[in-house]
Parts: structure tokens; sequence; C-alpha cells
């Protein structure tokens, strides 16, 4: 194997990780000089704006190149998922305003991001290892900045110790796998897939073990509720959403070309479902949002596993079209949260009943992010959970997309509950309730306006992917 | 866009208009909603109206001698899945749309004094309301008709919930749970039909007119017709589906109710009509005795029900259950007379059932309670409203003359003749069917006279009346509404003509697609 570097490519590739890591330093010296804290969020902002620019850039030149041979490449599909995630960036930065003044939140999300940019770019197993350290590790420490609350040292313990697990199954893995074809590239997996050695088949076992445990998918899903829950809203919604699109574009590129075939396409198949049913049904009994949010990620992790049971073709679109449309809705929800300075009352169901009669835009936003969770039309969510199931069905796996869809349903009821709460019970207001504040506000904005052009546009949004 | 004929050249852009006003009224409502509660009523009322009367342009200009589309649109939607933006009226569609289009104005007019609290809010919801069910009508293309059909849902569950009776949550989540899980099952269907017509065809399209050309073995129509009906049925609503009709009725809002009962009911018959049976007609032929079957149990338990109500709502709402059953018969005759009896008996119901539930809303105002026994001898009180009650009372009846006669009547000389399966030929079965339907009308005419004799004659007795404070007979915008319903029924029921010939062409080419067989030659060919 030779290993040239193209210094232009390798600048030019790595534009956007470019743009992350001068944001971080800029944002270290800042701290070292004692500059305002309050600046360090702009700065974080330009960068993840300039990253993601740079990455739609890219993709619509469009560049692909490999600087690294066999670490790291980039592809327009690539740039385009990654432009697409960092742009979801920026509302979860702008709804920290609220909970964060100093600059450590900026410095830690930019950390996070750099390491979910790696993700979908990773050629070898080193790398995605890389990326998925460093997209966990900065949150470990996010977790724990709600340390006004009592519940987030448990929580940041939790991911801490689940994220370490998976660590080490994915690396169990990679290491039979190295064992068994000696080779770190990630291309081995869709060979090994169809695999019936007995190494290789425990490897890809493991590996896929360890992507269901980051992606919460039953029965691996205990920690996310807990998780979930102890960490402050601007945390969770990265959690839920950019975290979680992140693992699955490893995903997709572990499984690049591969359709699902032979004896393990049972594991891609019934713990999918399972997560669905049992994350939606679990999810009705829930008093708070965030754990409810919790238990509809396990659901979401589900139909997106889904994804990979079509043909290889289409799964990117699909996965990234699902991640952006679930995305978007759940940063939506989030963003327009009113203020609470007791941030656990913030978004328990009581504290948001008869918000309507209190704030009816806000009633309103989270209103529709319900509703395309629920994947009705005409939101996004629908026409996403459509090109899943589309693609499940022309893969010929018709009866696990019946399951899946009746699924679905189970999830309708709770979701509406948000809805009837909000619009359908008088309820007085906490007296430390205020308004969104005004950043969060512009966050809810722009997802209102992402949320548009996926449910108008889709075939636009698609032709783009 | 050679296929499709218009002489009327504005005609696509004036449809396109009709079905996008109630969004221009959800924007100026919007933007109205801090000024006053008065004038988000106007602003729905004005919009609802402008649009009836573009669409009685729409109505007057259609061609009732050329067949297929007509003032149609087709703009590409989402290219890479086949789906297109495809609306256009057709015999099929344009006497719904034309209800829907009249009922607008009506329901918000209907609303304008029991509506008291988040009134923006609510005009946004019918307005939604108005522009799915629109939407659905004049979709012809099935994921724009799948989106449309469930977008229903919301507005919907909102207006039952927000402005709806004590148990409103409770009816409102039954009545999406209801029908959101027919939607689920039909989704796959909907994936599996496109699927596979792309898979043998090559075609990828979601049109109905490419749908109606796939070739399916019977078993595959099965499953997928069986998907397809769960959801209409639900929606009709067909024994046992029913349940959660009376309970969407007694706790909606008088507007829900209308809206209900003059709408959102006739999506399920008209998914079978345009959708379920032409896209399967195989399967549908081999079910239909057992559809049959359940359209008549729908109309003979439904007026048994009826009959033994006390709940005012609840007896126009299992009347309701009845009434579609016939149009369940008529098109499952697949007679030409039964297919446009079932037509007709659509908009008939709608113009009917809105107009006894708005009679009943406007006594419900006044006295505060449905319970039937607490009510009798409104006729020496008001009589303005109890002769409206009586006009509609014999109108749901089928008193000839009225539109519900000429509906009923129709439907039931289709199931009498009906071309069943040929192995039920000699057999006694169809026969029975339509005899069994006929006691419909008798037990029709028992639940409603009995209604009106409790409700209009007899010892006078209404809640909250005393001599001091009488009861107030019909207001101006009351006595309105309901003589432009009255004026609707009459002219459906004395000049059936034109209405009948506009859809003439629909009814044949739908009686050409069930009857023609669409199974793929050398696939078993079992053709029943």
């Amino acid at each position: 194997m030779t290993s040239s570097v193209n210094a232009q490519d390798a600048l030019l590739a790595m534009l956007p990780e470019h743009f992350l890591l001068g944001g971080i330093v800029l944002v270290i010296i800042m701290a070292v000089l004692g500059r305002g804290s309050r600046s360090a969020l702009w700065v974080a902002l330009g960068a993840v704006i300039a990253s993601s620019a740079a990455a739609f850039w890219l993709s619509n030149l469009p560049y692909a190149a490999a600087p690294f041979d066999g670490q790291f490449s980039v592809t327009p599909a690539i740039l385009m998922a990654k432009g697409a995630l960092l742009a979801l960036a920026v509302p979860v930065l702008l709804m920290s305003r609220t909970e964060f003044t100093d600059g450590e939140f900026s410095i830690l999300l930019l950390s996070s991001l750099y390491g979910l940019c790696l993700l979908p770019s990773a050629d070898s197993f080193l790398v995605m290892f890389l990326g998925l350290e460093l997209l966990a590790m900065p949150v470990y420490a996010l977790v724990l900045l709600a340390f006004r609350r009592p519940q987030s040292a448990e929580s940041a313990f939790k991911y801490l110790v689940l994220s370490g697990a998976a660590s080490a199954t994915f690396l169990m893995g990679v290491s039979l796998l190295y064992g068994a074809t000696g080779s770190m590239s990630v291309d081995v997996f869709g060979a090994a897939l169809a695999s019936s050695d007995i190494m290789t088949r425990t490897a890809v076992v493991l590996l896929l073990l360890s992507l269901f445990l980051k992606a919460a998918v039953v029965p691996f899903h205990a920690w996310a509720p807990d998780t979930y829950e102890g960490a402050s809203i601007p945390v969770t919604a990265y959690m839920a959403t950019l975290t979680k699109g992140a693992v699955l574009l490893a995903a997709v590129r572990l499984f690049a070309g591969a359709n699902v075939s032979g004896p393990l396409v049972d594991l891609l198949l019934v713990l999918p479902l399972v997560s669905i049913v049992w994350g939606n049904l679990a999810a009705i009994k829930q008093q708070s949002f965030r754990r409810m949010i919790a238990y509809s990620s396990i659901a979401h992790a589900g139909y997106l596993f889904y994804g990979f049971l079509g043909d290889a073709e289409g799964r990117m679109q699909a996965v990234l079209f699902y991640v952006l449309a679930y995305s978007v809705v759940n940063l939506l929800a989030f963003a327009v949260m009113p203020q609470n300075t007791d941030d656990e009352q913030r978004d328990s169901l009581d504290a948001l009943k008869g918000l309507y009669h209190r704030n009816p835009f806000a009633a309103a936003m989270i209103a529709i992010a319900m509703l395309s969770l629920a994947g009705l039309p005409p939101f996004p969510g629908f026409a996403a959970k459509f090109l899943i199931f589309k693609n499940v069905v022309a893969a010929g796996y018709t009866t696990y997309a019946v399951l899946g869809l009746v699924g679905s349903y189970l999830g309708i009821y709770f979701y509406l509950r948000v809805i009837q709460v909000l619009f359908m019970t008088a309820g007085e207001a906490a007296p430390s309730e205020q308004r969104a504040g005004g950043m969060a506000r512009a966050a809810g904005a722009l997802c209102l306006v992402g949320t548009l052009v996926l449910a108008v546009l889709p075939g636009w949004a698609l032709g783009r992917m | 866009m050679s296929e499709f004929t218009s002489e009327f050249t504005m005609g696509p852009m004036l449809l396109n208009l009709v079905l996008w006003l109630p969004i221009v009224g959800v924007s100026l409502v919007l933007l109205a909603a801090r000024a006053n509660d008065g004038l988000s009523r106007l602003i729905a009322a004005g919009v609802m109206t402008v649009q009836f009367a573009l669409m009685t342009v729409l109505y007057l200009q259609f061609d009732a001698t050329a067949a297929g589309l007509q003032f149609a649109t087709q703009l590409p939607w989402i290219a890479q899945w086949g789906v297109s933006y495809l609306i256009g009226l057709d015999g099929f569609n344009i006497l719904l749309v034309l209800l829907t289009a009249f009922l607008g104005p009506i329901v918000v007019l209907g609303a304008w004094t029991s509506i008291k609290k988040d009134v923006p809010l609510f005009h946004v919801m019918v307005l939604l309301l108005q522009f799915a069910m629109m939407g659905a009508f004049v979709a012809q293309d099935l994921f724009l008709f799948y989106l449309f059909w469930e977008a229903m849902l919301i507005p919907m569950f909102l207006i039952i919930g927000m402005w709806g009776g004590a148990r409103r949550v409770y009816a409102t989540l039954k009545f999406v749970l209801y029908t959101a899980f027919g939607s689920i099952l039909m989704l796959a269907a909907v994936i599996y039909l496109v699927q596979s017509m792309q898979q043998t065809s090559g075609v990828l399209s979601f049109a109905f007119a490419d749908l109606y050309q796939t070739q399916l073995p019977l078993s595959v129509q099965t499953i997928l017709l069986g998907a397809f009906a769960l959801s209409f049925a639900i929606k009709v609503p067909m024994v046992p589906l029913h349940t959660w009709l009376p309970d969407a009725h007694v706790e909606a809002p008088t507007a829900g109710s209308v809206i209900l009962a003059g709408v959102l009911l006739k999506m399920g018959t008209y998914g079978f009509m345009k959708l379920g049976f032409p896209l399967f007609p195989d399967a549908a032929r081999a079910f239909t005795p057992l559809l049959t079957t359940l359209a008549v149990i729908s109309i003979v338990y439904g007026a048994c029900l009826a009959l033994v109500q006390t709940d005012i709502k609840k007896i126009i709402a299992y009347s309701s259950i009845s009434h579609l059953g016939y149009v369940m018969l008529g098109l499952l005759s697949l007679e030409l007379v039964g297919i446009q009896g079932a037509i007709i008996q659509m908009v008939s119901h709608g113009l009917v059932a809105a107009g006894l539930f708005l009679l009943v809303g406007m006594i419900y105002d006044r006295c505060h309670t449905r319970e039937l026994a607490a009510y009798g001898g409104l006729a020496r009180l008001l009589p303005v409203y109890s002769v409206f009650f009586m006009i509609f009372t014999l109108a749901s009846v089928g008193l000839p003359t009225t539109s519900g006669f000429t509906g009923e009547f129709l439907a039931l000389m289709g199931a009498f003749t009906a071309a069943w399966p040929a192995h039920l030929d000699g057999n006694n079965l169809p026969l029975v069917l339509a005899s069994v339907a006929v006691t419909g009308v008798v037990l029709g005419a028992m639940y409603m006279l009995r209604f009106a004799l409790t409700f209009l004659f007899g010892a006078v007795k209404a809640p909250h009346h005393s001599p001091e404070h009488p009861l107030l007979d019909l207001s101006l915008r009351e006595k309105s509404i309901l003589g432009l319903l009255t004026i609707a029924v009459f002219a459906l029921g004395l000049f059936p003509d034109g209405a009948l010939q506009k859809t003439e062409l629909a009814a044949k080419s739908y009686q050409s697609l069930v009857t023609t067989s669409r199974t793929p030659a050398g696939s078993a060919g079992v053709t029943p």
C-alpha cells in the first residue's frame, strides 16, 4: 500500500475539518487571553457555518479526493452529508446560549463535530475509531455541564460506561476482522457480511453491536433515557440528533456497496423491529419530554437501520434524508421549549400543559415536530419514512416493511398525547417560565425553514444528496 | 397534456385556485389573529364563499360529454419517485368537490356564534381541513391523495379535541387512532403496488391512470384490496369498524359534525369508487358477496341502533352509518343505475346530514342538552325551526322530490339488478340481500319519525324555556344557511338529471374498470 499525501487535496478535502479546528484553536486562545466568553459562541458559530458552507461548496463542485490513501476520502455524497449535519449544529449552538455562558460548550461541541466529520470519510477502521471517540468524549463533559442538576453526573457516567463498552466491542470486532483478513480497510466489512467463517462472523456481529449500542437500538438502549434526561436541553438535542446521525453515517460507510444478505440479515431485521415496537411502547408512559424523546429516538434508530435492508445504492440518500428530517424537527421542538430556571421543569409534560394558551407559536412548533416524528404527512417525517420503507419493499422484505409500519403506528399515540397536552388542557405557567430566548427562537426559525423545505421540496433535497 | 380535454383554458388555473384558496385564507387569518375574532370569521366565510363561487363556474363549464380529466394540472414534484402534482376534475369527484365547496361557507356561518374560544385557530383548522378534503378529492396521483387523506386527520383531531364536549379527548384520540391504523396498512399497500408496477411494466408513476393498468395476480390483489378496503371502510364507516363515529360525532362541535358527516365520511366511499375497486377489480368482484353483506348489515344495524338512541346527535350519527350503506350497495351492484345512485346518495347524505347536525347544534346552543327526552312540542315554540326540521327529516327518510329519494331509489334499483359474480348465478343471495336492504328504508322512516314526533309534537318541553324568557326562533343567519341547504336538497331531488349527466361517463368507466379482469395472463387464471 503506497501512502502518498497530496498537499492540495489534503487542504481542500479536509476544508470543513480545518474550519472546525481553526474555531477550536481560536476559542482556546480567547479563553487563555481571558477575552469575553460570549464571543466564543460567535466564533463557534462562524466556524460551523464556514465548515458547513465549505462542505456544500465542495460537494457541488463536485469534488472527490482521497488525500490520505486508505485512510480518509471524500465524495460529493459524503461532503453533502457532512455539510447537512454541520448545518444542523447551528441551531444547537444557538440554543446553547441560554444554558451555557462560558466558552466550554463551544470548544466541546466543535471537537465533537470534528469527530463527526471523520466518520463518513473513514476508509480505515483506525480513522473510524478515532472519529467515534472524538465524537463521544466531548459529550461526556457536555452532559456533565448541567451540573446544577443532580442527575447530570449519573447521566454522564452512564454515557461514559456505555461508550467505553461500545468502543471495546468495536475494537474487539476490528481486531478479529484484522486477524481474519489482514486488512484495516473498512471495505472488508462488506465482504465479511456474507462470510461463513466463524471468526469473521463474530467480528461482524461485534461491530454491529457496537453500532447498535451507540445508536441505542434495543436491547442496548437502556442508557439513552437516563442520559438524555440528565443532560441539559441543548446537549440532549445534540445527542438525540447529530451523534445518532453520525453513527448511522458511519454505518453507511461500513456497509458501503454491500447488499445485506446471508445469515446476519436476521440480526439486522429483528433488532431494529424490536426497537421500533419497544421504543414506541415505552415512550407512552413517560412524563418527561426528554425521556419521551429518548424512547422515540430508540424507535427512530430502528427505522434508520431498516434503511440498510434496501439496496446499497440508495442507502446513503435514504439514511441521510431520514436523519435530516428527524433531526430538524427534534431541534425545532427543543429550540422553542419555554425557558425555565429549573431545567428539569422545563420540559416535563405537566409544565407544557396548555402551552398553546400562553405561547401559541411554541405550541404550534412543538406540534409540528411531533406530527413529523409520528410520520404523518405532509411533514418531512412522512417522506423520510416513505423512502425507507419503499427501499425495504423494493429489496423484497415486504413482511418486515408491514411490521415496521405497524410498529410506527404504535408511536402515533404518544406524539398525539403531547399535542393534546399542549392544546387541549388548561394549565398554568410555572412561575419561572419565560419565552425562549431570542437566539433560541432564531434556532427555531431556522429549523422551521428546514422543515418546510424538506416538506415542500423533498424531491429537490433528494436530488442533491 | 393532450390526454386532458379542456376547452376552458382558464380551467386548470381556476381549479388550482379553488384548491389553494383555503391556504390563502389561513395566512390571512393568521395575520388578522391579533386583531379580533370577528375578522377571522369574516375572512374564513369570505374565502369559502369565493371558493364555492369559483367551483360553481367550474361545475358549469364541466363538459359532461367528455371522458377523462378536465381542468387538469400536472407538474413533476418528487421526480425520483414518480410523484407528480396531478389534479383534475372528472365525473367521479365533481359533485363531491362541489359539495365540499358548498358546505364550506355553511360550516363557518353555522359556527358563527357557537365557537367562542380560540376563534382564529378554529378557522385556521376549518380552512386546513377544507384544503385537505378538497385535495383528496381532486388528487389524481396516489401519493398526493395519500398525503391529503392523512392530512385531514390533524385539523379534525384539533377541532374535536379543542372545541368538543366533555369526553372530547377520548373521542378524538379514538377517531385518529382508528383512521390512522387503516392508513398505515394502506401506505404499505401503496408502496407495494407502485413497486410491483415498476418491476413488471417498468413504469414508475403514482398517477391513477397508470395504476389502473397494473396487472396483478388475484392473491396479491386480494391482500392489497384488503389494506385499502380496511382504510376506506373505517372512514365510511362500515359495521364493524364504525364504533369511532358516534363518539366523534357526539363530542365534536357542530361544525365538526357537519364536516364529518357532510364530507369526511364520503372519503371512504369515494376511495372505494376511485381506488379500491378499480385498482383491484378481480379481488373486488371476488369480495362482492362479503362487502355487500357488510353494507346491508350496516344499513340495518345502523338503523336499528338509531332507533334506540336517547342522544339526538347519536340518532343522526347512526343514521349516517345506515345511509352510507346504500352508497356501498350501489357501488357494489356494478349496475350503471346503482353506481349513479351511489354518487347521488353521497351528495344527498352530505346535504341532509349537514342540515340535521346544524339543526341539532342550533337547539343545543339554546337548551344545552342533547337528551331526546328533555324535548317536546318544539313546533309550537319554534315554528320556523320545526319546518326546517321536518324538511330534513323527510329528506333523510327519502321522501320523493328530495335528494334522499333519488339516491336511495337508484342505489336499491342497482342492488336488485346487480351483476353478481358468475358463481352466484341462480343463487338467492343477491335478491335476499337487496330485500333486506329495503327494510332499512322502513326502519329509517321509523327512527326519523319517532325523533320528529317526540321532538316537535306533544307536550311542550324544552330546557331553559320559560314564558318570561321564551326560546328564540331561528335568526336570519340560521335561516339562510338552512335555506341554502334546503334549496340544494330539493334541487337534487327534483332535477337530478344535470348531476346524473355529469357523472354518467365516470360511472361507465368505473363499471368497465371493475368488470375487466386484470390478472396477468398465465398466472393461474382464477377469474371469479
